[in-house]
């Protein structure tokens, strides 16, 4: 068999499983679509240019097979061809990335009215912080993290005082709420990730980093670590649940601030001292 | 046994085609005389000094060779377990998620360091240099020699780092502080620190190397040779060794500073950590400063890695098809710019690392960039293709092979080089698809084409046609199916460096096609024992090669004796004529005009000057 | 090998076009050796750049502030503390052996043994001097509690950075010092002039070997003079 057949049988086999693979993108649940669509836009020129280069190649080797005495073309350089081929392939690389710098200008601007979430990472598990009433997360230490304040939170800060605290790895959202999630590890890097939200960054120990995204179609997600971070990184998941309104603040109302933690450590304190000198 | 050599008389000047105006002499056949004496070369006599020590390149180059296909093959065999683990887990127990991650850590560093780029540089780079330049030897045989032996001593402290307590490291090949070397990561201990002393240990032999392979091509080339006749695979190697000399400092930089975080407890990369409950004596350290320097020296490497192939495969196609490459000039421009932008586009590995945002766009438009004089090479192999008389060997099907997974495993690097694109595909099976496709499996391609292409100049015989279209048909085929459907795994979500898949919708869907693609690596894995086959055997009973069997045109298949002795050229050295690419001149008798050709020989030949 | 040759070759950016477009050689007249050097220094400034920028890096991102260089490298004369003392001669020490080098290099290719290797042995001395001032400022810092580790006057990075580079640099001193002595003994035997062939190497020995030695040395010198201005002076 000639071996063009097979290449070209490669071409057709990879684009056909293009078409029919049951393996594409999770359903999108967040407002990053225009990742989507430059991935999409991504698929039809560098396809586009693997399937017309291979196809090309093909041509030549069904026809340019070796034959004694065949006319061969000795031409070393042509530059009107190099030209137009550079060219076009500048073009082709600008509408590549014209598209997606836009999408990643707006990836780096939070919105104004984004619902600030701090995402605590540590192998291997995730716990969360909310700003509470005032809006403004208290300032908190690795240094500081104790059995008592889990968190780490600055007792001198007022504004930690009504940060909402979440040790369980479930996190509740708000659908149709811009939400900028603050990514804080408390040991190495991690990285939290929802492939139906698309966004994604690496919590680093030592700095907070950012991203946001808006959900919007209520479901429960999986949560997986996509930073390396020793042995227990498969195993690192977490839960994200999207909901109305209503059913978000009927969750929110049962969270613990960090002012109820500390009143609750106070009254076992108080309980052990009293229990201690009544067995006195 | 100087040739025409004769300081006093001869004055120094430029001479090529390009700059000279006229000829000095009515001699078309003229070539400007020698500027430099003999090199004076070392022959070894006893056994020690002629195989073991031995300061010829040839003999080193077979030295480094089969040092990195014996780590190579310990890589292959790593990768085969990791994938046990993937496709079938039930049927590998023993496997625990500590010796998966240090599987996958010493599959990545070995395949990448320790067997692409020993092979390229220290193999086909020792070999092939001093014979396509002209030359007799490297230019320091002594220190040539040594840096093969510093390989070899890394290449002994990675492997001891299988033996010590803890075992190797399992920290990812990037081996991303903190976790590198705290305890939640297996080997954190000696491991991590014999994979650091390896790796220093590896900058300085390769720089050592590098001298010999920068100076032999900058200042020992012979008569006629200028740096435009060169082939391209010397073009290819050259700027690959002047990339490894400007990007293993940073590498060297970070494996110092991260032994020093794990010996003395300094905190270059570790900022306040919580272990256990307890806060860690580290502080003030920055994890992103180490992705920085990690990154500077990883881009510019996986460039010393794909442009030997760049090159190597030009010399392939032009031989196999009978036609010149087409536009040399371009193609040396591109091998040129790529190695120089390569610097410019570290931080296309950290869009997500939560480094200034702002570096993004910078990043992302120098990575497309990138990507132009890189196409431009692909377009000229195919049109080097059109109108050629191409023979369908083995050869030529392993460049094809290049071609088709090279420029798919390219186009999938547009998509992460892309960064709003690479947001949600970072750290996902496909990115492991892109870089196996675009770097494992495109210069493979070519390092097998080389071997098939060169056996019959290192051993005098060539290799097995018919065994080795078998190992053809199956590596690529095999290859390709691994590893274009991984891409797809990447888009449902999967996440890389995960031991396993438990629970998750993702990957429920896919645990067929993981088998598959287990299936595929142990098969294309074990058909690689009909290359060994084919080389052992061919040895003793393949067809005797004789002189330049594949009537290609460049200066290695010249010697006087095959395979090349000590010395490569006997009493004179070759003198220099054209480039390497004079297939089917019109005019001319055979479709091959060797580079040592004078043009009396060839005077009904319409050459265009070069 | 320097001869009159070179004299016809164009200069500017012609005769590098010239030099570029030639055949056998790119650098006229220059020998394997010393463009062995050249090159090997521009890899080491790449590494000396990546301590230097990453200690600026390292300096920027520390959580608690770096400690006052003029006051941790003071000595004490007397009862006055001078800044910077120690380091100000040390830059001097070395500069001067930078000068004895290349006065060097000038009396070996006139094959003037004597001062030649005179001056090799001035430079060496020089450079033991500076390595030995090192070492008494690295016993000064550690006898205060300056750490790899940690320090009592700031920024537990400080004194990463200090042992590293220092280190780094100390040890590139050092291995020039060492060969210095060698090549005082081959200048003084006469080896250069014989063209004896190296223990290890087995290649002839030739003058240039000193100018390149001198390459070597006057690199390690412009390193110091960056580590001083960035780590001390900043």
């Amino acid at each position: 068999m000639h071996p063009g057949i097979i290449f070209l049988g490669v071409i057709i086999g990879s684009v056909l499983f293009h078409i029919f693979t049951p393996w594409w993108w999770t359903d999108i649940a967040s407002n990053w679509g225009a990742m989507d669509d430059t991935i999409n836009l991504t698929f039809w020129i560098g396809g586009g240019v693997f399937i017309l280069v291979c196809l090309f190649m093909v041509y030549c080797i069904f026809k340019f097979s070796y034959k004694e005495g065949r006319n061969v073309e000795y031409k070393p350089e042509d530059h009107k061809l190099e030209k137009i081929l550079t060219i076009a392939t500048t073009v082709g690389v600008i509408a590549l990335l014209a598209p997606g710098l836009i999408v990643y200008n707006n990836y780096i601007n939070v919105p104004k009215n984004a619902l600030q979430v701090e995402v605590n990472a540590w192998q291997w598990g995730w716990q969360y912080r909310l700003p509470g009433e005032d809006g403004i997360l208290g300032t908190a230490q690795v240094a500081k993290i104790t059995d008592d304040n889990p968190f780490g939170i600055n007792l001198d800060d007022p504004n930690g005082k009504d940060d909402i605290l979440i040790e369980d790895d479930v996190l509740h959202l708000k659908t149709d709420r811009p939400v900028k999630i603050l990514l804080r590890s408390l040991d190495v890097l991690h990285n939290y990730y929802v492939p139906q939200f698309r966004a994604k960054m690496d919590a680093i120990p030592g700095i907070i980093t950012y991203y946001w995204f808006e959900p919007n179609k209520i479901g429960e997600y999986e949560v997986l670590c996509a930073e390396y971070c020793g042995v227990g990184h498969y195993a690192m998941r977490a839960k994200v649940i999207v909901e109305s309104e209503g059913n978000y603040e009927n969750w929110i109302k049962k969270q613990e601030t960090f002012s109820d933690l500390i009143a609750k450590q106070e009254n076992n304190k108080l309980k052990t001292t009293l229990v201690a000198k009544t067995n006195d | 046994m100087s040739d025409e050599y004769n300081q006093k008389n001869t004055p120094l000047e430029a001479q090529s085609s390009e700059t000279i105006s006229g000829t000095p002499s009515k001699d078309i056949d003229y070539v400007r005389p020698a500027e430099l004496p003999e090199q004076d070369l070392y022959h070894g006599h006893s056994f020690i000094t002629k195989w073991i020590f031995c300061q010829d390149a040839k003999v080193i180059g077979i030295q480094y060779f089969l040092t990195a296909v014996f780590t190579g093959i310990v890589g292959l065999v790593l990768s085969w377990l990791m994938r046990l683990q993937l496709g079938f887990p039930e049927l590998v127990p023993f496997i625990t998620a500590e010796h998966y991650y240090q599987f996958v850590t010493m599959h990545g560093m070995i395949m990448v360091v320790y067997f692409l780029t020993a092979l390229f540089l220290g193999g086909f780079g020792n070999y092939l240099i001093p014979l396509m330049v002209g030359a007799r030897d490297m230019v320091f045989p002594y220190v040539n020699m040594l840096s093969f032996w510093m390989f070899f001593i890394a290449v002994c402290v990675l492997m001891a780092s299988f033996f010590v307590p803890g075992g190797p490291t399992g920290a990812g090949w990037t081996l991303y502080p903190p976790q590198a070397i705290l305890p939640g990561t297996p080997g954190s201990n000696m491991g991590i620190i014999l994979m650091l002393v390896s790796l220093s240990l590896f900058v300085i032999g390769f720089t050592m190397g590098g001298l010999n392979y920068i100076i032999t091509i900058l200042q020992a080339r012979t008569r006629g040779m200028t740096l435009m006749r060169m082939p391209l695979t010397i073009w290819g190697i050259f700027t690959a060794t002047a990339l490894a000399m400007l990007a293993f400092p940073a590498l060297l930089v970070s494996c110092i500073m991260m032994t020093l975080d794990k010996m003395l407890e300094t905190s270059f990369f570790m900022p306040a950590i919580l272990q256990a409950g307890e806060v860690l004596n580290y502080e003030g350290g920055s994890p992103v400063l180490f992705q920085h320097l990690f990154w500077f020296f990883g881009h510019p490497e996986v460039y010393i890695v794909a442009l030997p192939a760049f090159g190597i495969v030009s010399d392939l196609i032009s031989v196999h098809a009978r036609k010149n490459i087409f536009g040399y000039r371009m193609m040396v421009w591109a091998i040129v710019g790529i190695g120089a932008l390569s610097f410019f586009v570290w931080a296309h590995h950290m869009y997500v690392s939560g480094m200034n945002p702002w570096f993004g766009f910078f990043f992302a438009t120098t990575t497309l960039i990138i990507a132009v004089p890189t196409a431009l090479k692909v377009y000229n192999w195919i049109i080097t293709l059109f109108r050629a008389n191409i023979r369908m060997n083995t050869v030529m099907l392993f460049c094809l092979g290049f071609i088709v997974t090279f420029v798919n495993g390219g186009i999938t690097g547009i998509f992460l080089g892309n960064v709003a694109v690479d947001i949600p595909l970072s750290d996902t099976y496909f990115v492991i698809a892109h870089f196996h496709m675009v770097m494992g499996i495109a210069p493979l391609m070519v390092i097998m084409g080389a071997v098939y292409h060169w056996f019959p100049l290192v051993a005098g015989r060539m290799l097995s046609e018919k065994l080795g279209k078998w190992h053809f048909w199956i590596t690529f085929l095999g290859a390709y199916s691994i590893y274009f459907p991984m891409h797809y795994l990447g888009f449902i979500g999967v996440p890389r460096r995960y031991y396993e898949m438990y629970d998750s919708p993702y990957v429920a869907s896919a645990t067929g096609m993981n088998e598959f693609i287990t299936v595929a690596a142990l098969i294309v894995g074990f058909a690689q024992l009909i290359f060994i086959y084919n080389i052992v055997s061919s040895l003793s009973i393949g067809k005797p090669a004789g002189k330049n069997p594949w009537k290609a045109n460049s200066l290695e298949w010249l010697t006087p004796e095959v395979p090349p002795a000590h010395g490569n050229w006997g009493e004179k050295l070759p003198v220099i004529h054209r480039w390497p690419y004079d297939f089917n001149v019109p005019g001319a008798k055979e479709d091959y005009i060797t580079q040592t050709t004078p043009p009396s020989e060839v005077i009904s030949a319409k050459v265009e000057k070069t | 090998m320097s001869d009159n040759s070179l004299n016809n070759l164009p200069g500017g950016f012609k005769g590098m076009s010239h030099d570029m477009g030639s055949d056998q050689t790119a650098f006229k007249g220059v020998q394997w050796g010393k463009v062995m050097m050249w090159i090997f220094l521009l890899s080491d400034t790449f590494v000396f750049s990546c301590f230097l920028i990453s200690y600026m890096k390292g300096r920027a991102s520390t959580v608690v502030d770096w400690p006052n260089t003029s006051e941790v490298f003071s000595l004490h004369v007397g009862d006055v503390p001078v800044p910077l003392l120690l380091i100000a001669i040390m830059t001097f020490v070395l500069i001067t052996s930078s000068g004895t080098m290349a006065l060097a290099v000038k009396y070996g290719y006139e094959k003037n043994r004597k001062m030649c290797g005179w001056l090799i042995l001035a430079t060496a001395i020089g450079g033991l001097t500076f390595v030995g001032m090192q070492v008494f400022e690295w016993s000064k810092l550690i006898h205060e509690g300056v750490r790899p580790w940690e320090n009592p006057f700031g920024a537990k990075q400080f004194g990463s950075f200090f042992f590293m580079i220092t280190g780094f640099h100390g040890t590139h001193v050092s291995i020039g010092v060492i060969f210095l002595f060698i090549y005082a003994r081959k200048v003084f035997r006469g080896d250069f002039d014989n063209g004896k062939r190296g223990f290890f190497t087995t290649m002839k020995s030739d003058y240039v070997a000193i100018e390149i030695l001198g390459l070597y040395l006057h690199f390690v010198d412009l390193v110091w003079v960056f580590i001083f201005a960035f780590f001390y002076l900043w």
